[in-house]
């Protein structure tokens, strides 16, 4: 009941339109720490957060952010990271001046709301049904367990990623979905995500979702298939249109409702 | 007297309380002692001990005990299992002197274990505070140091203490470095002689690094030997104007020494700032280096530099092994170390005269080494503002992980990280009690494998090679039973055949296993010891 009351609180915060920030920094200042915030940005949050912030593996961060309030508090996310994302700190990177300019262009970024994409989240949901997506995905708790749970995902990744994701599912695949496949020296090939994995012993969960246990002493091989994905491309299934629908759709997704 | 009792006495407060905790440890101590004098006899190293972290002054962590063998290593099984109290993982190489086992956990925690039943003669706990400082490393301790009736461990927040070996109960403090400017200890000590050699972690806070000796039995400082050199020192022309003042070169693992030499082998770590050598232009000498210090004075005898102007965060701190082999046609005192580098060096331990070098994983830096031990280095590898991919990652080829020689099979089993990462640069100012590293790394972990590698001392080429799921973070043990044994990240805890590399032998710890396993005898049994994830794991023959 606390967490679902914590997410509301999180949603409310992500949907109230944004005015400005309680905390102005004075003009002058905040213009040059924008301008060589935008440098440090490029070269460390880029990465994930996409170039001018539109969002990537890391969230899009236009419009209100759903961890800060502050530039103080940005600063702080900077140098801590965020327990349970994959934000990780920048203490070890980042000297206190350009985690505070990297905060002051992230808080520009604030100001200006996410550009609406292109698509209708209705009609979006629609095609998410009928595309068989909740075969192996779970939003809200309902749906299969063989991808990754969709739940939060419009508040973790950017709509550059989930298209991204929906065209070429092998060429980013999340931590802990590596397939693999092992052929045993005797007996059929197994093929499926890597549950497990140590010097001895692999597991992994085949496409039905039944977990094999396998000795590696008994395979003839076990290949590690770093470009690959369980999840069909929709680039041939999907017109341009459906694909924004569902982009548009999986933005919404931001945690139990 | 109880350690558990004067815990209680400390009262949590780290800072405040370990004067007042010294002081009313000294004023008990007599009484103590002179009961101790009386009833338990002065503890010595016997046959089967495994009196110190490295095993021996040589380091070569080779046990020679046999009853292990290749034909009945199958038959090991668990004969007990230690749990220290509280959450704290066990990087650890457990000490043996006497039939008593002492093994430490982070942060910083002593446990005295039987040796047979693994059951605690006396648990020692320092309170860390939250507050205490750890910029670069876990909150870990790896290990202590014995001599006679004293356990000397380093802490945390950065004191040497010197515990009673029967009770657990402190006889002596000293403030090694200060923790709130980032120094830290969680190397094992050495015992040399009447000095007890402790190193300084720090190398990430812009300390300027240096290794202690202090009096055994009183803790007095014998000598420091800083190194970073003061201005008009030698080697200070390596440092331009006051960078010298956080040049880095910390000593945070222990090293090796030769008796007949009189000589300690020191490893230093990176200089400071890490990635960004902008402000230290020139060799930023002792760091990234191997320094040969003479035990009574604490003077440099000869130092040797792996990493001139290191700017990936290669430290040179993994534990130097002192061998005798036949290098270019006649027997010599060499010593070997596969260094953060990707290199694998042998030099004359009575000079420091580099002999050779060979590349022992992937490295994308460096051409190879000239014949003066120099690396040949690749134009545009330096950490730059859009990110350059290097191997090895900034972890290294190897790490603190212990590698371990074989006298029987003259080859060297070096625990190895194949990684490569992404090096940022960024800009860097000095605040104390911060990071001082001037950039980032983005590492290739999907890419990335490990291995327990065997090196040919004599040439430092590969013999075998055991693959493992993920770079390695676990020490390795040789045995005269043929056997070699190590860890994975994934739990696993395995025996390989010491000549060819085959595995004989598995157990599934539950943990990672980031500590280095030895061998002991107590009651003419063997026993491999060896931490995973929180516990410590005994086995033995059925």
């Amino acid at each position: 009941m606390r967490r679902r009351l914590r997410v509301l609180a999180l949603a409310a915060l992500l949907i109230t339109p944004r005015t400005g920030w309680s905390q102005p920094r004075p003009a002058a200042t905040a213009a040059t720490d924008v301008t060589a915030g935008r440098r440090v940005f490029d070269a460390q949050c880029a990465w994930c957060h996409g170039a001018g912030g539109e969002g990537g593996t890391g969230p899009n961060l236009h419009g209100r952010l759903r961890h800060a309030t502050t530039s103080a508090s940005i600063v702080e996310i900077v140098m801590n990271g965020i327990p349970g994302t994959d934000m990780p700190s920048f203490r070890l990177g980042l000297t206190d001046r350009s985690a505070r300019q990297a905060a002051a262009y992230v808080a520009s970024l604030s100001r200006t709301p996410a550009r609406p994409g292109p698509g209708n989240a209705e009609r979006g949901v629609a095609l998410y049904q009928s595309s068989g997506c909740a075969s192996c995905h779970v939003v809200e708790g309902r749906g299969g367990v063989i991808g990754p749970v969709l739940t939060e995902i419009g508040a973790q990744r950017g709509p550059a990623y989930l298209r991204e994701s929906l065209l070429k599912p092998a060429a980013s695949h999340p931590p802990g979905y590596l397939v693999v496949r092992a052929v045993p020296a005797s007996g059929p090939e197994v093929r499926g995500i890597r549950v497990n994995e140590d010097v001895f012993w692999v597991e992994i969960r085949d496409q039905a979702g039944t977990v094999h246990t396998l000795r590696k002493s008994e395979l003839s091989r076990l290949d590690r298939e770093i470009d690959a994905s369980l999840m069909p491309s929709y680039e041939s299934r999907l017109t341009a249109p459906q694909l924004d629908d569902l982009v548009a759709y999986l933005g919404t997704l931001r945690g139990m409702k | 007297m109880s350690a558990k009792l004067r815990l209680a006495e400390a009262g949590g407060q780290p800072h405040v309380g370990v004067a007042r905790t010294a002081r009313a440890v000294a004023r008990r101590a007599g009484a103590v002692l002179a009961i101790a004098v009386v009833t338990v006899p002065l503890l010595a190293q016997q046959a089967g001990d495994w009196p110190m972290y490295s095993g021996a002054y040589d380091s070569h962590r080779f046990s020679p005990l046999k009853q292990i063998t290749i034909d009945n290593v199958a038959k090991l099984r668990p004969a007990w299992v230690y749990q220290p109290p509280g959450s704290g993982s066990i990087e650890s190489t457990p000490v043996v002197v006497n039939g008593v086992m002492y093994v430490t956990s982070g942060p910083t925690a002593v446990f005295a274990l039987d040796l047979k039943t693994g059951k605690s003669i006396w648990e020692w706990t320092r309170p860390i505070a939250p507050s205490v400082l750890n910029l670069g490393f876990p909150r870990v301790n790896r290990g202590v140091a014995v001599l006679e009736n004293m356990v000397y461990v380093g802490t945390l927040d950065g004191y040497l203490f010197a515990l009673d070996a029967r009770a657990g109960v402190e006889r002596w403090s000293v403030h090694v470095g200060d923790n709130p400017t980032g120094h830290s200890i969680t190397a094992a000590p050495l015992v040399v002689g009447d000095k007890v050699i402790v190193g300084i972690s720090g190398g990430e806070a812009g300390i300027r690094g240096f290794l202690d000796a202090y009096d055994a039995h009183t803790g007095k400082l014998a000598w420091r030997f800083w190194t970073v050199p003061a201005p008009g020192e030698p080697g200070s022309e390596s440092w331009p104007g006051d960078s010298w003042i956080h040049g880095g070169g910390a000593t945070w693992l222990t090293g090796s020494y030769d008796p007949a030499l009189k000589l300690l082998y020191w490893g230093t770590g990176n200089p400071g700032p890490d990635w960004n050598g902008d402000s230290r232009k020139g060799d930023n000498l002792y760091t990234s280096s191997l320094v040969a210090i003479d035990i009574e004075t604490g003077k440099a005898r000869w130092h040797f530099q792996f990493t001139p102007h290191d700017v990936h965060d290669w430290d040179a701190n993994q534990i130097p092994i002192l061998v005798d082999a036949e290098v270019g046609g006649r027997q010599r005192s060499v010593v070997v170390t596969a260094n953060r580098n990707g290199f694998f060096y042998a030099l004359d331990r009575k000079t420091g005269e580099f002999l050779f070098a060979a590349p022992y994983a992937k490295q994308t830096w460096a051409k190879g080494i000239d014949e003066r031990g120099r690396p040949i280095e690749i134009p545009g590898m330096e950490p730059s503002e859009k990110g350059t991919l290097v191997y090895p990652s900034l972890q290294g080829s190897t790490n603190w992980a212990s590698p371990s020689f074989s006298p029987i099979t003259n080859m060297l089993y070096v625990p190895v990280r194949e990684m490569g990462s992404i090096y940022y640069k960024t800009g860097v100012e000095y605040k104390p009690g911060t990071y001082y590293t001037g950039g980032s790394e983005k590492r290739l972990d999907e890419e990335s494998w490990g291995a327990v590698r065997a090196l040919d001392v004599k040439t430092g080429k590969q013999a075998w090679d055991f693959k493992l799921p993920s770079p390695t973070w676990a020490g390795v043990l040789s045995t005269a039973g043929g056997l070699v044994f190590s860890g994975s990240n994934e739990g696993n805890f395995y025996a390989l055949d010491a000549t060819s590399g085959k595995p004989l032998w598995q157990f599934q710890t539950g943990g990672a296993v980031r500590s280095g396993p030895m061998s002991y005898l107590a009651d003419n049994k063997q026993y491999i010891a060896v931490a995973g994830g929180h516990a410590l794991f005994v086995f033995a023959l059925d």
